[in-house]
C-alpha cells in the first residue's frame, strides 16, 4: 500500500518524479513521514493488540513463575521458578481431573456436533419451499452462543422438575435430575453444545453448494446410489470445510466455560463433574487467589491447544482434498 | 518545508505527543495522592456491596442522608448478588481499582487484610474518628487481623435454623426448639417429614457454619491459629451423622441438597418448599420470608447453643488505594453510629453494631420477621460462647472443599470415611 502511493507521481514542487534519481533524493524523508502516519493510523489496532492481548499475555507468562495472588501489590510478588508447573504435573489431582473432564467433553461433543451439523446441512441443501426458514431456525441456537441466559434455561429444562423430565413422564419414564446429577451433568453440557450446531452447519451448507453438480450427474450415469455419491463425492469435496470446522470446533470445545460456569454456579460441581479446564483455571485464579498458578495453567493450555491444532493439520494431509486446478482456478 | 505540509505535520506532532503522554497520564492515575485533607472540595466515593433489592434501597437512603449533611460528598454505588461478588472485588483490587468502601465478610477479611488490601483503621479508632465506643468489644475486635483493624463490623448475627411453621402447624407437628440434641433433631425431622410429606431438613453436611457449630460442641473448632482445629475422625463422624439421616430419608435427595447448597437466599430449600428447614444466618430471616407465602420460625442450630457466637455479619472496609481515606472512614462511621442512618438501615445487615441504635431499632421495628430475628438473637445473646478467631487465609477454599466432599458422600460416590479424608487433606493444603 505504502509503496504504491510513493511511486505514483503526484503534483507539488518537492514531490519526486517517477525517476530513479528523483526517488533517491526525495523518498527517504517522505517514506519516514508516510511510515509514521501509517503507524499512527495503525495505532488503534496496535494499541489494542499490545494492550489487550500481547502485554497481558507476556505478563501472565511472567506471573506463571510467581506466587501472584491478585490481592497483593506488585512489589510483593515473589519469583517461584517452576514451582507452579511442578505442582500442576505432580501435586494437584483436581488439575488432572479437570483435564479428564475437558477431554471427555471435547472428544464426544465435537464429533457429534459436527455430525449433527453435516446431517442437517445435507437435509437443508435442497431447494424446497420454506427451506430458508428452516435454515434460520436451525441456526438460531448458535446466535445465542455462549449466552448465560441459555445455560440458565438449560438448567431449568434438565433438573428434576424440568421440562425434559415432564416430557419423559408422558411415556411413564422417571428421569434423572440431569444437570444436578454428577453422572449426567457433563452429558447435559454436551447436549447443549451439540444443539448449537448452527455455525458449522451454515459453513457446511456453503461448502455443499460448491460441489459441482456435474460430479453427481456423472456418478448417476455410472449407476452410483446416494450412499456411494455421499462417500465418494460429497465427503471428499467437502473435506476442506470439514477440516476447517473440525479445527475451530475442537478449539472451542476445549475452551468451554460459560455453560459449565452457569450450570454449576461457578463451582464445577456437582462433585467436580463439570470442572472444565478453563473453569478450574478461573476458580484457582479468582476464588482461591492463586493467579500465578492459574497463569501457569493457562500457558500449559495454550501450548496444548497449539499441539492439538498442529496434530490436526498434520493429519489433514491424509484426508483433506483440495480440488485445485479444475473449475475455480 | 512546504507550507502546505504544516497542518499535517502539526497533526502528527500532536498525535505523537499524545501517544507519549498517554502512558504517563495513565501512570499518574495510579499514584496515591491522598487529597483527603481537602474536605470541602467535591468528593465522589465509590461503594460496593452485595445483597438484594431491600438492602440496596436502605443503603441508598442512608448514603443520600450523608450527602444531605455533606453536600460535597457524592457516591458511586454498585451492588450485586453475593454470587460473583468476591470475584469482582478481587479483580478490581488486582487492577488497583477497588471501590473506596466495600462490604466484606469474615470468609474473606483475612485474605484481604493479610495482603494489605484493606486500610488499617486502628489510628481512626484511636483518634475517635471511627467510634466503636458503643459497640460490644468482641464485635469490633472481630474485625482485627494480625493486630490491624481491617474492617468495621457492620451488624451482628448468628447461625439460625429456619423452619416452615405453616406446614408444621397444618400437619400438627410440634415446632423444633433450641437446645435439642442433633439426634433428637434428626428424629424430629423424620417425624415432621412423614407428617408433612416434605423432607424434614436440608442436609447441612456441606455447610461450614453448621459443621463449625457442631465442632465447637465437641470442644473442637474449625481453626486453631493457622492450623485446622479438628481431626479427620471429626469430619468422618459429621459425615456419618448425616449419612444416617439420609438413610432414614430425613433429607431430600442429593440433587435437591445440591440446589440448597447454593448461598442464594432464593434457593434455600425452606423457601422452595423442598425441605422443612434450612441452615442460614438469623439476619436472613426477613429476606427468606419475602420468598415464601408460608410463615417461618427460627431457632439456634441443634446441640448446646453456647457453641454459637456473635459473629460480625459483615464489615465495611476502606481500600488501601482510596484517594479519600478520611472521608471514606467518616462515611462508615456515619453509617454505623448516626441514629438516623441506623434507623434507615434497620437490622437488614444484622443487629446494628451500635448498641444504642440496636435498642432504638428493636423498639421501632414492625416487620414481624425482623422482630423475630431480633428476638431470637437477643435471647441467644445471653448464651453465646466466646467468638472464634477470624478465619485464616484459604478459608473460602476450605468451604468449597467441604461442599465437594460432602456432596460426594451425598451422591453416594464416596463413603463418609473417604470423603472425610479427601476434605481433611484438601483443607490442610488450602490454609498452609
Amino acid at each position: 500500500m505504502a509503496s504504491t502511493t510513493t511511486t505514483r507521481p503526484r503534483p507539488g514542487p518537492d514531490r519526486p518524479k517517477a525517476g530513479v534519481s528523483a526517488h533517491r533524493r526525495g523518498l527517504r524523508p517522505d517514506r519516514t513521514r508516510e511510515g509514521l502516519a501509517g503507524y499512527i493510523f495503525l495505532s488503534p489496532w496496535l494499541l489494542g493488540l499490545m494492550g489487550i492481548t500481547a502485554i497481558p499475555m507476556l505478563m501472565s507468562l511472567y506471573l506463571s513463575f510467581t506466587d501472584y495472588d491478585i490481592l497483593s501489590t506488585w512489589s510483593e510478588i515473589e519469583w517461584v521458578g517452576l514451582a507452579n508447573y511442578r505442582r500442576m504435573f505432580g501435586d494437584d489431582p483436581s488439575y488432572w481431573h479437570a483435564v479428564q473432564v475437558t477431554a471427555t467433553f471435547a472428544l464426544i461433543a465435537v464429533p457429534l456436533k459436527l455430525a449433527a451439523a453435516l446431517g442437517v446441512a445435507l437435509l437443508l441443501n435442497r431447494e424446497r419451499r420454506g427451506v430458508g426458514l428452516f435454515r434460520g431456525l436451525f441456526y438460531l441456537p448458535s446466535l445465542l452462543g455462549g449466552s448465560v441466559a441459555l445455560a440458565i434455561v438449560w438448567l431449568n429444562i434438565f433438573n428434576r422438575d424440568g421440562a425434559f423430565n415432564g416430557f419423559l413422564g408422558l411415556f411413564g419414564i422417571e428421569g434423572e435430575p440431569w444437570a444436578n446429577d454428577p453422572d449426567w451433568a457433563l452429558e447435559t453440557l454436551m447436549v447443549l453444545a451439540i444443539w448449537q450446531f448452527g455455525a458449522p452447519m451454515v459453513i457446511f451448507l456453503a461448502g455443499l453448494k460448491q460441489v459441482p453438480t456435474e460430479l453427481y450427474e456423472a456418478a448417476s450415469v455410472d449407476g452410483a446410489g446416494p450412499v456411494r455419491k455421499f462417500l465418494s463425492i460429497t465427503l471428499p469435496m467437502l473435506s476442506p470445510v470439514i477440516f476447517f470446522n473440525l479445527v475451530l470446533e475442537t478449539i472451542n470445545g476445549f475452551q468451554g466455560f460459560t455453560s459449565a460456569f452457569v450450570l454449576s454456579g461457578g463451582t464445577g460441581g456437582p462433585v467436580d463433574s463439570t470442572l472444565m479446564y478453563t473453569l478450574n483455571l478461573y476458580i484457582k485464579g479468582f476464588t482461591d487467589y492463586e493467579m500465578g498458578y492459574a497463569s501457569a495453567m493457562a500457558w500449559v493450555f495454550l501450548v496444548f491447544i497449539g499441539v492439538i491444532t498442529v496434530v490436526l493439520f498434520s493429519t489433514g494431509r491424509f484426508w483433506v482434498h483440495y480440488s485445485d486446478g479444475d473449475d475455480n482456478s | 518545508m512546504h507550507p502546505a505540509l504544516h497542518p499535517r505535520r502539526r497533526f502528527l506532532r500532536v498525535v505523537t505527543a499524545a501517544l507519549i503522554a498517554l502512558p504517563l497520564a495513565l501512570a499518574g492515575c495510579g499514584g496515591d495522592d491522598d487529597s483527603s485533607s481537602d474536605s470541602d472540595g467535591p468528593v465522589e466515593l465509590s461503594i460496593f456491596w452485595w445483597g438484594g433489592d431491600a438492602r440496596a434501597k436502605l443503603t441508598e437512603d442512608a448514603l443520600a442522608l450523608y450527602t444531605k449533611k455533606h453536600p460535597n460528598v457524592t457516591f458511586k454505588k454498585t451492588w450485586q448478588a453475593n454470587q460473583g461478588y468476591f470475584d469482582k472485588l478481587a479483580t478490581l483490587t488486582a487492577g488497583n481499582d477497588a471501590p473506596d468502601i466495600f462490604q466484606i465478610d469474615d470468609n474473606f477479611l483475612t485474605e484481604y487484610a493479610s495482603r494489605g488490601a484493606t486500610l488499617d483503621l486502628t489510628k481512626y479508632r484511636e483518634s475517635g474518628k471511627l467510634d466503636v465506643s458503643k459497640f460490644p468489644e468482641s464485635l469490633w475486635k472481630y474485625g482485627e487481623v494480625d493486630g490491624k483493624l481491617a474492617g468495621l463490623a457492620f451488624g451482628e448475627n448468628t447461625q439460625g435454623l429456619v423452619y416452615n411453621r405453616t406446614k408444621l402447624q397444618a400437619a400438627n407437628v410440634p415446632e423444633p426448639t433450641t437446645g435439642m440434641s442433633w439426634e433428637a433433631f434428626i428424629s424430629w425431622a423424620e417425624q415432621a417429614g412423614t407428617a408433612t410429606k416434605v423432607a424434614g431438613t436440608q442436609d447441612p453436611s456441606a455447610d461450614y457454619k453448621a459443621f463449625w457449630v457442631w465442632l465447637r460442641q465437641q470442644g473442637k473448632d474449625l481453626y486453631k491459629g493457622t492450623d485446622l482445629g479438628f481431626t479427620k475422625d471429626d469430619v468422618q463422624k459429621w459425615f456419618e451423622l448425616w449419612k444416617g439421616a439420609r438413610d432414614r430419608k430425613v433429607t431430600p435427595s442429593a440433587d435437591i441438597i445440591h440446589e440448597g447448597n447454593a448461598t442464594d437466599i432464593t434457593k434455600q430449600l425452606v423457601v422452595t418448599n423442598k425441605a422443612l428447614t434450612s441452615w442460614v444466618w438469623v439476619n436472613q430471616m426477613p429476606e427468606l420470608a419475602k420468598n415464601t407465602k408460608d410463615s417461618l420460625g427460627v431457632i439456634a442450630y441443634p446441640g448446646d447453643p453456647s457453641a454459637q457466637w456473635a459473629r460480625a455479619s459483615m464489615y465495611f472496609s476502606v481500600f488501601r488505594g482510596s484517594k479519600h481515606k478520611d472521608v471514606a472512614v467518616d462515611v462508615i462511621n456515619f453509617l454505623a453510629n448516626d441514629p438516623e442512618a441506623g434507623k434507615l438501615l434497620g437490622t437488614e445487615r444484622g443487629l446494628p453494631s451500635n448498641l444504642d441504635t440496636r435498642k432504638s431499632v428493636a423498639e421501632a421495628v414492625t416487620d414481624p420477621n425482623m422482630k423475630l430475628s431480633i428476638q431470637v438473637e437477643t435471647d441467644l445473646g445471653t448464651k453465646f460462647g466466646k467468638a472464634p478467631q477470624v478465619p485464616p487465609k484459604g478459608h473460602s477454599t476450605v468451604r468449597s472443599e467441604l461442599i465437594k466432599a460432602a456432596e460426594s458422600a451425598q451422591y453416594g460416590r464416596a463413603t463418609p470415611a473417604a470423603a472425610a479424608e479427601a476434605f481433611f487433606n484438601a483443607a490442610k493444603a488450602a490454609i498452609k
